[in-house]
């Protein structure tokens, strides 16, 4: 054969082999696939277009010179899923241990400049020990010049991150500035600093795991989105998460083809339980709404009093926001304000329409929130909801007292269509509350308090604890009979499929951060 | 380059096939899904019914008879090897009537402890007494069947904690 | 007559209701409520449900179908097979409420139902029966002088009943005691009744029926025979007409055996009388079948006949239409039960939805069938699909074209009888004729059909990695 073909493939059969047999072997007995096999798996089959595939750093110090590895420890390229166009990166971990070099954030970098430019999905598979050290400032430019361009993708295409070994040091910011991250347990972890330099500064001791493990994140911190069981159900998570975005924000998330039918659903009609201080599990109202399997939920055990997550809806994807009674009775509080707000602008830059449940006793009290800045952070979900153009439609299971009622969704900050089922209660604060406050004195002065309040309470009740003062005013647009909630909401959305709602000309407003 | 793969045929049946076992056999195209073997001597002629290239999975027909094939290569089974199962953190929590029929007998109640393969209740259709055994070890925590009650197909039964 | 109520379902409420048709009679369909949308509701003229899914509840309820009768002004019921169809009392009810019951009258099914008034019936005319005593007796010490006058292996058989309980098989004198015994206790625990009859056992034996119809005037004609030796679980599988192993004498001593039985009972209409023939070709009255049976329609092949015309004819008082010597064998038919059963485990139902079911078609071949692609089904009757029929100038064009009906006959959704039938089809003993009821126990096992199956998966798989190799191939565009 031509000797100049066997050249290509030598080198090609070198670039396969990644940092070698010994080091694939390693990462398989740890319980990860190589970069490789991931894209593989990833993409569809035969689809994937290597970029760069033999890139060489170019650093001559410390005898790097004498170690010289095709692709530079990343692999770079495009391919399809589900017969749509994605940019992947996949670091390799067998090489230099899938350090970022000068040469490696250059292949990360190419590939996403054409992500945006022809308006495609971004997806990162990171595992890497972080800079390589030898390479010295110029790691870390490599490093900005990938941040740089995850802001300029913000917005544009979706960016998934999947953390699938060690993402560490300055490493961290781009999955952080990504739409989604996906970890896998027990061999991936995330954290700024490490359990070393913690223990020589703070004097903690603790273990990677415990510090910035899968657990510890998608808990905790809510930096993960999602952890999956292994690199193969991460993978798979993945894809299905891309299921539900459009390709850019240019389009909309396609449609899967649905057969409507009389779409009654006679289950949710016995969710809500008589007694108003029973909780209800919220997860049982979604799964009655929407088409049957469908919920993708993000930060499932983040802030659990309020749930997150893309459904579909007669075949339509959108997102869903939903208090969740089951937890803390529902109220907002700091950390369900942040997950609620930032998968909400998410929803709002990729054109996919929200769909809203509502059941919020208010706002969770005491001055471990209030130090914590529940004020700002609250105002971060009603900027959200305001700021936010896409369809969105809210449904009041239940409660929707005071502050929390404006903040979610409500019709003044520009909800297009607002339903409350016949148990909900929209008023300014719990009977009980109020009765205290409006007959103040005649509680005091009765000859038997208790009984007054409950009297009063019960006066209040049956004034306020229902939708209809919302309802007369307009602020409520239908009260609806549960089982057909979901024949309404797919009227409704059907109807809004054109919204256009024009915004002033700003470079941007000034969210409460 | 001779490439191994693994095929699973129906439920049952498994094959390991490289390319070469396919020069090997006089197969000829009669048309976009027919062909033409000859095996053994014998005069087949086979059919591909469904083709699923991204899931690797096929349904052919050889005679009158239709087989479902999976392709698995080898990160395929690489990714079993390793232990790798998608959903694995998703237990099965709802056990649903395999068949229409009658329910005979329930073994368990609500709150007990069972364990992978226990006898959870006996289900008669078409006079046959069928066994219905768990799939994992787990807590019940519900159980709709009622002793003595005829059920349809996909009914739940018994649900886990 | 000029309206017929079909007391039955399926196929063969079908198949009647299509000679009625013919006839220019009306006909009346009775169903259950699980039965709403079956082939054989819509094909006939009125409808009626007579109530919920299980058979007790709705085809077994003899007054009910009277009921509807009298309200439709219907003049015959058929009754089919199984069901009603040898319910002497139902047929007694048929009489008492003037309405004509097409078939025999109840006198002769209460006499041919059962086993001790059927031999005694049939004694008198010299009929050969399986040597044995006529009283079912429990006394260990007369069942040996028994024994040892007709002679080793003999067969226990309780009185009471069948399905195998209380039958055992005894080959040598020194087993008979403990395997008496044992007899009667089953026979005991199952029905009550501990009493036995002995008989000789028939080796390798054949099963041969032969297939009479008398009519109101005396006359009594034989229309050949069956072989229906291929059977499993003592039920018929694969039946043919006629018998590849009879000589011209020995189906006329058979045919004339035959409508003798059934003088001896006074018969009126269509009726079978089964013999069990043995190695050396003597053959023993079994039992009479006071009805029209699942495989008639190799009969009616051979003979060129209806035979559900005939029954209709017959019960409306006319004389049958042809002598015995108009009657002539004309080429060989086949018939395979096609029933929803697995036979690769068993033959144990199989439940399921037709997804497909396409039936074979061509000269030849005919399908009495009672279901539609896209039905389920149902657990509460018989599970058979259809009978699978072929007819050729020879048996071995018989049995060809058997083969490729059974290719040609597309069932997704259920296992079938279908692969069994072809395993029959292809096997040297059933071809060369040389079998008798120990055919499956004998020659069939799953694994052989498995084997087959193994080949054929294999070359499937070897075709879709082909598929797979070349779409490999093919150029995809990420847009």
């Amino acid at each position: 054969m031509d000797p100049k073909i066997n050249t290509l493939n030598e080198k090609l059969q070198q670039a396969y082999l990644g940092g070698g047999e010994a080091r694939i072997q390693k990462q398989h007995s740890k319980k990860k696939l190589t970069a490789r096999e991931r894209i593989n798996y990833l993409l569809d089959e035969g689809s994937f277009e290597e970029i760069g595939a033999l890139v060489t750093h170019r650093t001559k110090d410390f005898g790097m010179e004498k170690q010289i590895f095709y692709g530079d420890g990343v692999i770079t390229g495009y391919g399809t899923i589900d017969g749509r166009l994605v940019y992947v990166f996949a670091q390799d971990f067998t090489v230099f241990g899938g350090s970022l070099s000068e040469t490696h954030a250059e292949k990360i970098c190419k590939i996403m400049d054409m992500a945006v430019n022809v308006g495609a999905p971004l997806i990162g598979l990171n595992d890497s020990g972080g800079a390589r050290i030898q390479e010295g400032v110029r790691s870390l430019g490599g490093y900005a010049d990938i941040f740089y361009r995850n802001v300029q993708a913000s917005g544009v295409i979706p960016q998934i991150s999947a953390i699938m070994g060690p993402c560490a040091g300055g490493a961290v910011y781009s999955p952080a500035m990504t739409d989604f991250t996906i970890m896998v347990q027990d061999t991936s972890y995330m954290f700024v600093t490490g359990p070393n330099v913690v223990k020589t500064v703070t004097n903690e001791e603790v273990t990677s795991e415990e510090l910035g493990g899968a657990s510890t994140h998608s808990v905790k911190s809510g930096v993960a989105h999602k952890t999956s069981a292994n690199d193969a159900e991460c993978l798979e998570d993945v894809k299905k998460l891309l299921s539900y975005l459009p390709q850019s924000n240019r389009e909309k998330p396609s449609d899967l083809t649905f057969d409507l039918k009389d779409e009654i659903r006679e289950s949710l009609s016995s969710i809500v339980p008589g007694n108003p201080n029973k909780p209800y599990d919220m997860h049982d109202v979604i799964e009655g709404i929407i088409d049957e399997d469908s919920f993708y939920e993000i930060h499932k055990d983040h802030a659990e009093n309020i749930l997150v997550g893309f459904a579909r809806l007669g075949g339509k994807s959108i997102g869903i926001i939903a208090n969740q009674p089951l937890f803390l009775a529902g109220v907002l509080d700091v950390n369900s304000s942040k997950k609620a707000a930032r998968f909400v602008r998410f929803c709002d830059c990729f054109n996919i329409p929200m769909l809203v449940l509502e059941d919020v006793p208010g706002f969770l009290p005491g001055t471990d929130q209030e130090w914590n800045g529940i004020i700002v952070h609250g105002a971060k979900l009603l900027y959200a909801f305001s700021e936010a153009t896409v369809p969105r439609i809210t449904v009041i299971t239940r409660k929707a007292y005071g502050g929390a009622y404006d903040v979610m969704n409500s019709k003044h900050i520009g909800a297009d269509m607002n339903f409350a089922w016949p148990s909900a209660e929209i008023a300014v604060m719990g009977a009980k509350g109020a009765a205290e406050i409006i007959f103040k004195r005649e509680i005091q002065s009765a000859e038997n308090p208790e009984a007054k309040w409950k009297e009063k309470e019960a006066e209040y009740a049956k004034l306020f604890a229902n939708p209809y003062s919302a309802t007369e005013r307009g602020f409520i647009d239908e009260v609806i009979l549960p089982k057909d909630t979901r024949r309404k909401l797919l009227k409704a959305f059907s109807m809004l499929e054109d919204k256009k709602v024009n915004t002033p000309i700003r470079k941007h407003g000034n969210i409460p951060l | 380059m001779d490439k191994t793969y693994r095929l699973e045929v129906n439920p049952d049946l498994e094959f390991k096939l490289s390319t070469s076992d396919i020069s090997k056999t006089d197969i000829i195209k009669l048309s976009k899904s027919r062909y033409h073997v000859l095996h053994n001597n014998k005069s087949l002629i086979t059919e591909v019914l469904e083709a699923n290239f991204n899931a690797k999975s096929y349904t052919v027909k050889v005679n009158n008879n239709i087989y479902n094939i999976n392709i698995n290569n080898d990160l395929d089974d690489l990714i079993k090897q390793m232990g790798f199962e998608v959903g694995a953190t998703k237990l099965i929590n709802e056990i649903k009537a395999p068949m229409p029929g009658l329910i005979l007998d329930i073994n368990v109640k609500i709150g007990q402890q069972v364990n992978e393969d226990d006898p959870l209740l006996i289900l008669e259709a078409m006079k046959m007494e069928n066994i219905i055994t768990s799939p994992r070890d787990g807590i019940i925590k519900t159980i709709s069947a009622v002793k003595g009650k005829a059920i349809d197909k996909n009914e739940l039964l018994i649900e886990f904690e | 007559m000029k309206k017929i109520l079909v007391a039955n379902r399926g196929e063969i409420a079908i198949r009647v209701m299509q000679t009625a048709k013919k006839m220019g009679i009306k006909t009346v369909a009775v169903f259950s409520e699980a039965d709403r949308n079956a082939p054989h509701v819509r094909y006939a003229d009125e409808a009626v449900c007579i109530g919920k899914a299980p058979s007790n509840q709705s085809y077994l309820l003899g007054k009910k179908i009277i009921e509807v009768a009298k309200s439709l002004a219907v003049d015959g019921i058929h009754p089919g097979y199984g069901f009603l169809s040898e319910n002497a009392d139902f047929a007694e009810l048929c009489e008492d409420n003037n309405i004509t019951f097409i078939g025999p009258r109840s006198k002769a099914i209460r006499i041919m139902g059962s086993k001790l008034a059927a031999k005694e019936a049939v004694k008198a005319y010299n009929i050969p029966m399986v040597p044995g005593i006529d009283e079912a007796i429990t006394d260990v010490i007369k069942a040996k002088e028994i024994a040892k006058e007709i002679g080793f292996p003999i067969l226990i058989k309780a009185s009471a009943g069948g399905g195998g309980k209380g039958m055992r098989i005894v080959e040598k004198e020194s087993e008979l005691e403990s395997q008496m015994n044992r007899a009667i206790s089953e026979a005991t625990s199952a029905f009550g009744d501990g009493s036995v009859f002995i008989e000789k056992y028939v080796t390798s034996p054949r099963h041969i029926e032969i297939q009479i119809m008398a009519d109101s005037h005396g006359n009594v004609l034989h229309f050949f025979e069956r072989e229906c030796s291929i059977q499993r679980r003592h039920q018929k599988v694969v039946e043919e007409a006629p018998s590849s192993i009879l000589t011209p004498e020995l189906r006329e001593k058979m045919g004339d055996a035959a409508i003798k039985v059934a003088r001896s009972c006074d018969y009126l209409g269509a009726g079978t009388v089964e013999f069990l023939m043995d190695a050396d070709h003597n053959f023993y009255f079994l039992e009479m079948n006071t009805r029209l049976q699942v495989e008639h329609p190799v009969s009616e092949l051979i003979s060129g006949v209806d035979l559900v015309e005939l029954q209709i004819l017959v019960a409306r008082g006319e004389a049958l239409p042809m002598q015995q010597e108009d009657l002539k064998i004309n080429g060989h038919a086949l018939e395979l039960r096609v029933y929803a059963e697995d036979p690769l485990n068993n033959f144990l139902p199989s439940v399921g939805t037709l997804e497909t079911y396409k039936l074979p078609t061509g000269e030849g071949i005919r399908v009495d069938n009672g279901f539609e692609e896209g039905m389920e089904v149902p657990i509460y009757y018989d599970p058979m699909l259809s009978k699978l029929i072929t007819y050729g100038k020879t048996r071995n064009e018989a049995i060809q074209l058997m083969i490729k009906a059974i290719d040609n006959y597309h069932i997704v959704g259920v296992q079938t009888t279908l692969p069994f039938g072809r395993f029959v089809c292809e096997h040297e003993a059933f071809i060369s004729g040389n079998f008798d009821t120990h055919f499956v126990k004998n020659y069939y096992s799953p694994e052989k059909l498995l084997k087959q199956h193994k080949e054929e998966a294999e070359i499937a798989a070897i075709i879709a990695l082909k598929c797979y190799i070349e779409d490999q191939q093919l150029l995809r565009l990420p847009n």
